[in-house]
C-alpha cells in the first residue's frame, strides 16, 4: 500500500514538535473563532490566512487543517447552546441539540457532537487516503440531472419533518421556498422579489434565516410566555454520556460519514443537504420517535458526523482535482496559490511531502479537538446556568452581531427581525419552523439544477433522465412513493382470509 | 442604591465611548507621500478574487514601505454593487479605494445599480487574466476551428459553461466570441456555474461542450493533460500554454478579465495624484513582482486617466452586449 | 357594547389563525405578481426564471385556502411548548414589544453611535424586557460584553464594526 507508507511519512512530518505546535495553535484558534457568531469555517480560514504568512508551507497548512476542523467543532457549540448556528453545516444540529441543552443535557449534546465530529472526521479522512483518486473521478461524473434527482429525493423526505398537521407543515415549507426565491436569478440575471434593493439581490443567506427562525423567533415567543415562577436554572446534569446515550449514538455516528463524504466530494455538494438527509434517516430509523423535536441525541450525533465527513470529502476534491466544492475549499485553494502550490492531479506527485503531512495533521487535529472539546463540554453547558433574561438577551445580542459583522449592513438586521417575527407567528399558530429552513436550503439548489439540466439539453425534457444515476434515483423515489400502496396490496389477501374465516 | 445605579451607568458610558477609540490609537497624519490610514474596500467575500488582490496589494505596499497601516475590509453583495454604492456615498474621502474588476461592470447592469463606475475616480488597473476556451481530453474537438464549425452549425447543441452568472466575465467572453465568429449571441447556450470549481468539474466530466473561464484554477489540469486548451482570449499567446489566440484563429476579439482600484468621487486633485502615485510605485516594487509571480497574474498596469478611458470602453462593450442579449 | 360586537370579537379571537391564511395568500399573490412581471428573455432555454415562482406562488394560495378550511372546521395549530414557555399563562405581548424595541434600537443606533453603545442598549434592553432589574450589574455586564465583542471582532479579527462618535477624535 503506497498510500499508507506515504501516510506514515506524513505523520513523521506532522509530529515534529514545531508542526505539532502549529496544529495546536490552529485548533485553538479555529475553535475560538468558530464559536463566534456569524463566523463560519470559510470566514475563519480567510481571516486567519494572514496569521500563517511567514510560515513554511507545511507548517501553514497544518495550521489551516487545525483551523478548518476546529471552526467546524466550534460552530456546533453555539448551535446547541444558543440555537444560533454559525454556519450552514451546523443548522441541522440546532434542531435536536438545542432542546437537549434546554433540558439540561447540553453537555451530552456537545459530547455527542464532538465524538460525532471525531468519528466522521476519522472515517472521512481514511476514505480520503484510500479512495482519493477514485472518488475524484466519480465526483466529476455527477451532473445536473443527477443532482436534481437527489434534490427530489430530499424533498420527499421532507414529508417526515412536517409535524402533526400536514397542511401547516406544507405552509411552512412553502414559506421557506418563497424566501429562497429572493435574489438575482443567476441564469438570466433577472431580479426576483428584490423590490429594487441591492441588498436582497444575493438572496437571504440560509444561516440568517435559520438564526432568525430558531433564535430570534424563539426569544420573542419565550418573551410572550415566559415562565414567571422563577424556574430553577437549567440543570447541568451528568457531565458525560451515559451508556444509553452511547447505545443510541453509535449507529448514527457510524452512518453519518457515508452520507457526508460523497456529498462533500461532489461539486455543489457541501454540508447542508447531507446533514439534513442524515437527520431524516436517523429520525426514520429511531426507536424513540416521540423524543424527536424535544432533544433526541441521534439528531445531533448523525448530522455532526456527516458534517465532519463532508469536510473530508471537500478536501478530497480540492486536493486531487483542485476543485473547490465549498466556500472553505475556495479559500483554502487561494491559500495554496499564495504559496505557489496548485492543487490538482499533479499535487500528490509534486508536493508529496506536504500533502501527506497535511493529511496526517488532519488526524492529529481530530485527536487534539476531541481531547480539547470533551472536557470542555460540561464547562460550556454551565454557560446555560446564567439567569434567563441574560440568556435570551445574550442570544439576541449574539444573533445580531453575527448578522451584522459579516456584511456590515443594517439591512441584514432588519431581515433578521422580520423573519424572526414570522418565526414568532409560526410558533403561536403551530407551524413547524424546520420545513421553512429546509425549503430555503433545498429550493434554490433544486431549481438551479433543474434549469441547468434543461439548459444543457437545450430544452429537451430527456435531459433530466439521461444518466444512469438519475434513473436509479428516480426508481428509488417511485419505490418509496409506491411502498405504502404495495404494502396495502400485499396485505389485502390476509385481510380477506380473515373475513372468510 | 440610586447612586450606585448612576455610577454604573456613567461608568459604562465612559468605557463605551473611550475604549474603542483608544484601542485604535496611532496617527493617521500623512507623512511625506505616504497615505497613512488608507482603507481598501473589497466588494466581495474574504477569499474571493478582489479580496486576494486587495490583501496582496496592501501587504506589498506595507512591505515595500510605501505606506503604513492599510486596512482591508469586506462589504460584499450584489456582485460588488453594494460596495460600489458605498464608494459613491463616500464622496470626497481621499483615504479609501475599492478593489474591483470587470465583474463589477456587468453587475451594475444586471443588478440595476443606481451608482455606476462612471461616478468613481479611477486610480489604476493592476492585473489581468486571459480567458481560455477549454475542453476535456475526451472531447471530439481537437482545435478551435473544429469547435467553431460545430458551434456555428448548431449553437443550441453545444452548451458553453462559465464560472459567472449572467453579466459576469465568463458570460461575456463567449458572447463576444460568438459575435466575432458571426453567430447571434442570443443563440449561445450559456450555462452558468457557481465559480470556476464547479465549472471545472463539468468540463472534466464532459457535461458541457466547452468552457470559457480564467486560466487560474486550470493550469495544473492542463499540464496533467486532463484538459485541452483550444484558444486563449488575450492579445498574445500565453507562455506555457500551447494554444493560439482567438485573433489568430480568425475570430477578431480580445478579452481579458482585469482588476484594479477606484476611489470615491469628488476627491481633490492632490489626493488623486497621491493615490495614483502610490499604486504606480507599488507596481514597480519587487514585492509586487513577487506577488504577480506567486499568483500567476499578468501585470496590466494603467494609471489614472488611462484606466478611466479603458473603463469607459469596457463599460460600453458590456452594456451593448447585454442589451443585445435582451438582459438589460 | 352591543352583543354583536362582543360576538364578533370572540369569533375573531377564536379564528385568529385565519390571519396566517391571509398572510400565506398575500405572500402567494406577491410571488405570482413578481414572477409575471419578469421580462421575456430571448436567450432562455428550458424553463425561465418565472416558472418556479409561479408554482410556489400558486401552491401558497392553495395552502392558504386549505388552511382556512381547516381552521373554519375547527382545526387548530398547536402553539409550540418548551422548557421556558408557560402556555397556561395568557400571551404577554408587552414583553414582546419591549424586546422588539431593544432589538430595533440596536438597528437604529448602530450607525449613529457605534456598536459598543448600541450593543449595550440591545443587551440591557432585552434583559430588562425579560424581567432583570439589577440596575448596577445589568448595564455593566452589557457594556462589558459589547466591548469585548468589539475588541475581538474589530481589533483581533479585522472585521470592522463602527466604534462610536469619538473614533478619530481622540
Amino acid at each position: 500500500m503506497g498510500s499508507f507508507a506515504s501516510l506514515i511519512d506524513g505523520f513523521g512530518t506532522a509530529l515534529t514538535p514545531v508542526n505539532l505546535m502549529y496544529a495546536v495553535i490552529g485548533v485553538l484558534l479555529g475553535t475560538a473563532i468558530g464559536v463566534l457568531p456569524g463566523i463560519g469555517a470559510a470566514m475563519a480560514v480567510a481571516l486567519l490566512l494572514p496569521v500563517t504568512y511567514g510560515l513554511d508551507p507545511t507548517g501553514a497548512f497544518i495550521m489551516f487543517a487545525g483551523i478548518y476542523y476546529g471552526s467546524m467543532f466550534g460552530g456546533s457549540t453555539t448551535s446547541i447552546l444558543l440555537n444560533t448556528p454559525g454556519e450552514t453545516a451546523a443548522v441541522v444540529t440546532a434542531i435536536e441539540g438545542n432542546p437537549m441543552a434546554k433540558r439540561g443535557r447540553g453537555s451530552q449534546a456537545l459530547a455527542a457532537a464532538a465524538i460525532g465530529h471525531f468519528v466522521g472526521g476519522v472515517i472521512g479522512t481514511l476514505l480520503l487516503v484510500l479512495l482519493a483518486p477514485t472518488v475524484a473521478k466519480l465526483a466529476v461524473g455527477i451532473g445536473a440531472p443527477d443532482f436534481f434527482a437527489i434534490m427530489l429525493l430530499a424533498f420527499i423526505s421532507v414529508t417526515s419533518v412536517l409535524g402533526k398537521s400536514r397542511i401547516r407543515g406544507f405552509a411552512s415549507l412553502l414559506i421557506g421556498l418563497a424566501i429562497g426565491l429572493i435574489g438575482l436569478d443567476e441564469m438570466t440575471g433577472q431580479q426576483r422579489l428584490t423590490f429594487g434593493s441591492l441588498h436582497l439581490s444575493d438572496g437571504i443567506d440560509v444561516v440568517i434565516v435559520a438564526v432568525a427562525l430558531f433564535a430570534v423567533g424563539e426569544s420573542l415567543w419565550v418573551a410572550a410566555h415566559l415562565r414567571r415562577i422563577q424556574a430553577e436554572p437549567i440543570p447541568v446534569g451528568r457531565p458525560w454520556l451515559g451508556r444509553e446515550d452511547v447505545r443510541r449514538s453509535w449507529k448514527p455516528w457510524a452512518r453519518g460519514p457515508f452520507i457526508g463524504f460523497p456529498f462533500g466530494a461532489i461539486p455543489a455538494g457541501g454540508a447542508e443537504i447531507p446533514t439534513f438527509l442524515s437527520y431524516v434517516t436517523e429520525r426514520r430509523l429511531s426507536k424513540n420517535k416521540d423524543e424527536w423535536g424535544k432533544g433526541a441525541i441521534e439528531g445531533v450525533a448523525g448530522p455532526e458526523a456527516t458534517a465532519s465527513a463532508s469536510a473530508s470529502g471537500t478536501l478530497t476534491s480540492m486536493l486531487t482535482l483542485g476543485l473547490p466544492t465549498t466556500a472553505v475549499a475556495a479559500v483554502m485553494l487561494a491559500a495554496f496559490q499564495q504559496y505557489g502550490i496548485q492543487p490538482g492531479p499533479l499535487l500528490f506527485e509534486r508536493e508529496s511531502g506536504l500533502v501527506w503531512g497535511l493529511i496526517a495533521s488532519l488526524f492529529i487535529a481530530l485527536v487534539l479537538l476531541l481531547v480539547l472539546n470533551l472536557p470542555l463540554a460540561p464547562v460550556w453547558a454551565k454557560l446555560l446556568r446564567i439567569p434567563r433574561p441574560y440568556l435570551y438577551a445574550g442570544i439576541l445580542f449574539f444573533a445580531s452581531v453575527g448578522a451584522y459583522a459579516v456584511s456590515g449592513d443594517v439591512v441584514d438586521l432588519i431581515v433578521l427581525f422580520v423573519i424572526g417575527l414570522l418565526g414568532l407567528a409560526m410558533r403561536r399558530y403551530g407551524l413547524p419552523v424546520l420545513p421553512a429552513v429546509i425549503g430555503v436550503i433545498l429550493g434554490p439548489a433544486a431549481e438551479q439544477q433543474l434549469r441547468r439540466a434543461l439548459q444543457i439539453s437545450d430544452g429537451q425534457v430527456s435531459g433530466l433522465v439521461n444518466t444512469p444515476m438519475s434513473v436509479i434515483v428516480y426508481v428509488v423515489i417511485v419505490a418509496i412513493l409506491a411502498w405504502p400502496l404495495i404494502r396495502r396490496l400485499t396485505r389485502r389477501p390476509v385481510d380477506r382470509e380473515k373475513i372468510d374465516a | 442604591m440610586r447612586a450606585n445605579t448612576l455610577l454604573a451607568v456613567l461608568g459604562a458610558i465612559a468605557a463605551l465611548l473611550l475604549i474603542p477609540p483608544l484601542l485604535s490609537s496611532g496617527s493617521d497624519d500623512d507623512v511625506g507621500d505616504q497615505v497613512r490610514g488608507l482603507r481598501v474596500l473589497v466588494p466581495n467575500a474574504p477569499g474571493g478574487g478582489y479580496d486576494v488582490t486587495a490583501r496582496n496589494a496592501a501587504k506589498a505596499i506595507e512591505e515595500a514601505d510605501l505606506s503604513r497601516r492599510i486596512e482591508v475590509f469586506n462589504l460584499p453583495g450584489a456582485g460588488g454593487t453594494v460596495g460600489l454604492g458605498r464608494m459613491v456615498n463616500e464622496r470626497g474621502n481621499g483615504k479609501l479605494v475599492m478593489s474591483m474588476g470587470l465583474g463589477v461592470v456587468g453587475a451594475v447592469y444586471t443588478n440595476k445599480s443606481p451608482s455606476s463606475l462612471a461616478d468613481t475616480t479611477p486610480i489604476a488597473k493592476l492585473i489581468e487574466e486571459p480567458d481560455i476556451v477549454v475542453v476535456s481530453k475526451d472531447s471530439p474537438y481537437q482545435d478551435i476551428g473544429q469547435l467553431l464549425r460545430a458551434w456555428k452549425a448548431d449553437p443550441g447543441a453545444l452548451p458553453v459553461g462559465g464560472g459567472s452568472r449572467a453579466g459576469g466575465p465568463d458570460h461575456l467572453a463567449p458572447m463576444l466570441m460568438a459575435k466575432a465568429a458571426g453567430l447571434d449571441p442570443r443563440q449561445v447556450n450559456y450555462v452558468p456555474f457557481d465559480g470556476g470549481g464547479e465549472l471545472l468539474a463539468s468540463v472534466l466530466g464532459g457535461k458541457i461542450a466547452f468552457g470559457v473561464s480564467g486560466i487560474g484554477e486550470y493550469r495544473d489540469q492542463i499540464q496533467a493533460g486532463e484538459l485541452r486548451v483550444l484558444a486563449v482570449t488575450s492579445k498574445d499567446r500565453l507562455p506555457g500554454v500551447n494554444a493560439p489566440t482567438l485573433t489568430e484563429s480568425g475570430v477578431d476579439v480580445v478579452f481579458t478579465n482585469w482588476r484594479g482600484m477606484v476611489a470615491p468621487p469628488g476627491i481633490t486633485e492632490s489626493e488623486r495624484t497621491r493615490l495614483v502615485t502610490l499604486f504606480t510605485r507599488l507596481t514597480s516594487s519587487a514585492q509586487w513582482q513577487e506577488v504577480l509571480k506567486r499568483n500567476g497574474w499578468t501585470s496590466a498596469f494603467q494609471p489614472g486617466e488611462e484606466f478611466g478611458r479603458f473603463l469607459a470602453a469596457e463599460n460600453d462593450r458590456v452594456a451593448s452586449t447585454l442589451k443585445e442579449l435582451g438582459l438589460v | 357594547m352591543s352583543t354583536s360586537t362582543v360576538e364578533r370579537k370572540s369569533w375573531l379571537k377564536e379564528y385568529s389563525e385565519l390571519g396566517i391564511s391571509v398572510v400565506l395568500a398575500a405572500l402567494g399573490v406577491l410571488v405570482l405578481v413578481d414572477a409575471i412581471g419578469l421580462p421575456e428573455i430571448p436567450t432562455e432555454r428550458g424553463i425561465g426564471p418565472d416558472v418556479v415562482p409561479i408554482v410556489v406562488g400558486s401552491a401558497l394560495i392553495l395552502v392558504a385556502l386549505l388552511l382556512a378550511r381547516d381552521v373554519l372546521r375547527g382545526g387548530k395549530g398547536e402553539a409550540e411548548g418548551g422548557e421556558d414557555i408557560d402556555l397556561s399563562a395568557p400571551g404577554d405581548w408587552r414583553t414582546v414589544l419591549l424586546l422588539a424595541a431593544a432589538f430595533l434600537a440596536n438597528v437604529v443606533l448602530i450607525g449613529l453611535v457605534g456598536f459598543p453603545i448600541s450593543g449595550t442598549v440591545l443587551f440591557w434592553g432585552a434583559a430588562y424586557a425579560l424581567g432583570s432589574r439589577d440596575f448596577v450589574r445589568d448595564p455593566l455586564v452589557a457594556a462589558g460584553l459589547s466591548l469585548v465583542t468589539y475588541f475581538v471582532f474589530n481589533d483581533l479579527l479585522g472585521v470592522s464594526l463602527p466604534g462610536g462618535p469619538l473614533m478619530g477624535v481622540l
